[in-house]
């Protein structure tokens, strides 16, 4: 019993690193606004770094823990981001206090992803490794497609919805919402660096409290051996679809964050397609396959590198390589993972590794 | 009394290839059971077959009065048949201790929720799993490897952890599949005696395929051999193994 506390207290305290690193870089950054000594280009990096940091975690428990490759993240968050968008152009003028209205958009950016993620996620999970990759990229082209031709506005008899153009909307009056490629204007601005911080800190809550429980060791379990885990009578279909569920639901919270940080919102191949699919997986394979906190650091690390490195314009991208190679390195290779381990059998007196999501 | 397995003319072909054909068995409860057979024969198909990997061609399995004949893999770790697999499958980046605490799955649980939120009840449920899993692992000798990486364990071990793993789900037949392949003689022997306590103490019905003449001669009641898909004699284990016909099979292998 004494080594299960021990493991059950490494597992508490790798936790407690997570969200403390976290909380500390928001102190941090909160002291250095406060005092002034913020450049604009950051300030302007706070929330989509809350956003990535959002999304590689979701992919993460796809792609790390249920061991399933998804490319079309995106979509999630695109479907996120459009939902929350609607309901919050649909009450800006209504009495509902701004705080309740984002706490509802957030819930209807999560609850809308959650739903498209295990609508797809029925048959698809069917579907393995390459075959399941290529099916979900185009999942999230067709959601981002669909979206840039959707059309929809609101009179008084109720909802109306087009995929041709505006006059086809056949509205009497009313608000169009949705408008094409255009996408929605004016969707008020209640993304923070605050909130932001929050809703990550709540994702990783949510994910690491789900990884070390009878849920997160089914998901692993399946992953590590479907055939065994079948023989021990668990539910495959069910736990694949849940973790599914749970990472589109995050995904979608991500797009929540987006779509109300920025006065216009349309769906482009840079925000949503699948050019930014492949850069969530780019944080979840430097920081880790299935390490938690490492998807939030590389989501920082990479998303501040290139604009860091911005004054040094010819030799960026060079840096910017060398700095993937080397982190998949330290994070991936063989040869890295046994000297890392060699060093924590060092300081552990033990060879042994039990859980390394953390 | 009726049997607690009764297996009735099952059969499977691959393309033409009968692999089992018209298999019929019948195990008491609490025996310790062993099917045997040359290389090819046709015994890790009928365990496969038993626990719903393949479904049958035709035939009957029945498992306490219950007719489960093509079930799913799922259903039939539920109604109470566990296995173990001739190439050791554990959750190889899961702890020693989790691998059997995934077999406890069904028989210790609490919501999704309950483990998000880390409620009272996911405490309970999950000190109760700790508890159980140990006292399993204690009858492998497993407890000191509790927080090794399954993978990490030697192979033997690995060997053992899979059979706590399939008792952890509390099933009323454990099919052993080649337990002690690649086992030296002294691991073996006290895996013999495993074996033994396994059915003594957890009241157990066993179901094993091994080449080890020793060992089947040791712990195992009654046989079974299979030849080319099909029995080729049933009976007492002293009376099969002396059987010029099944003498005749093994040299001619
Ligand atoms: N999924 C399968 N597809 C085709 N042939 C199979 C399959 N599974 C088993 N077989 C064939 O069935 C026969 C019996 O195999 P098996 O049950 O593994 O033998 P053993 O008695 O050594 O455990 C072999 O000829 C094998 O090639
Ligand atoms: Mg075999």
């Amino acid at each position: 019993m004494d080594k299960v506390n021990v493991e059950k207290q490494k597992i508490f305290r790798s936790n407690l690193i997570t969200f403390g690193m976290v909380i500390a870089a928001y102190i941090v950054v909160e002291v250095m606004m406060k005092t002034g000594n913020i450049t604009s280009l950051l300030k302007g990096l706070l929330v989509p770094l809350c956003i990535y940091s959002i999304l590689a975690v979701s992919l993460n428990l796809v792609v790390g823990i249920s061991g399933e490759l998804s490319l079309g993240h995106a979509g999630f968050m695109c479907i996120g981001a459009f939902t929350s968008a609607t309901w919050s152009m649909l009450m800006k003028s209504s009495s509902m206090p701004e705080g309740i209205r984002f706490f509802f958009a957030i819930l209807i950016g999560a609850v809308s992803a959650a739903f498209f993620g295990f609508l797809i996620g029925i048959p698809v999970l069917r579907l393995k490794g390459d075959y399941l990759a290529i099916v979900t990229l185009a999942f999230g082209e067709i959601i981002k497609n669909l979206v840039n031709a959707l059309y929809f506005g609101v009179d008084a008899k109720g909802p109306h919805f087009s995929l041709e153009d505006s006059m086809h909307l056949n509205m009497d009056g009313g608000t169009i919402i949705i408008k094409g490629a255009q996408g929605i204007t004016g969707a008020p601005k209640n993304s923070n660096f605050t909130i932001g911080v929050i809703l990550l800190l709540i994702a990783l809550f949510i994910v690491l409290n789900l990884i070390n429980s009878r849920t997160g060791r089914a998901i692993m379990a399946i992953r590590d051996n479907r055939i065994a885990a079948e023989s021990v009578g668990l539910n495959i279909t069910k736990y694949k679809l849940l973790a599914f569920t749970i990472s589109a639901a995050i995904a979608g919270v991500g797009g929540v964050l987006y779509a109300h940080n920025l006065s216009s919102l349309q769906a482009l191949p840079k925000n949503f397609g699948y050019n930014q699919s492949i850069m969530i997986l780019v944080f979840v394979v430097m920081g880790g396959i299935g390490n938690i906190r490492g998807s939030v650091i590389a989501a920082v690390v990479l998303t501040l590198l290139p604009e860091l490195l911005r004054g040094l314009s010819d030799y960026r991208m060079l840096i910017y390589a060398v700095v993937l190679i080397f982190m998949m390195l330290f994070t991936s290779a063989p040869a890295f993972m046994q000297y890392r381990e060699r060093i924590m059998t060092a300081l552990h007196g033990k060879n042994k590794g039990g859980k390394e999501m953390d | 009394m009726a049997a607690l397995l009764k297996v009735d003319s099952l059969g499977i072909s691959f393309g033409g290839l009968k692999a089992v054909d018209k298999f019929n068995v019948e195990i008491e409860k609490n025996e310790l059971y062993g099917l045997i057979g040359p290389n090819g024969a046709g015994k890790t198909t009928v365990f496969n077959l038993l626990t719903g990997v393949y479904k049958p061609t035709n035939g009957q399995i029945t498992l306490d009065g219950d007719n489960i004949t093509g079930l799913d893999c799922e259903a039939i770790n539920k109604k109470g048949i566990a296995r173990t697999f001739q190439n050791i499958r554990l959750f190889s980046q899961l702890s020693v201790l989790d691998n059997v605490k995934v077999g406890l799955h069904n028989n210790h649980a609490y919501s999704t929720l309950d483990g998000i939120f880390r409620t009272p009840k996911f405490r309970k449920v999950e000190k109760q799993m700790d508890e159980r899993a140990l006292e399993l692992l204690k009858v492998f000798e497993l407890e000191g490897y509790c927080d090794y990486k399954a993978s990490n364990l030697p192979y033997g071990q690995q060997r053992k952890l899979e059979i706590a793993r399939a008792l952890a789900t509390e099933p009323k037949l454990l099919l052993l599949d080649e337990p002690a392949a690649g086992m030296n003689p002294n691991e073996t022997e006290e895996l013999m005696n495993t074996i033994r306590l396994v059915r003594d103490k957890f009241d157990m019905t066993i179901l094993l395929i091994e080449h080890d003449m020793k060992l089947v001669s040791g712990i195992c009641d009654r046989l079974t051999v299979l030849n080319f898909g099909q029995v080729l004699k049933q009976g007492l284990t002293q009376d099969v193994l002396h059987d010029p016909e099944v003498i005749k099979a093994y040299l001619g292998d």
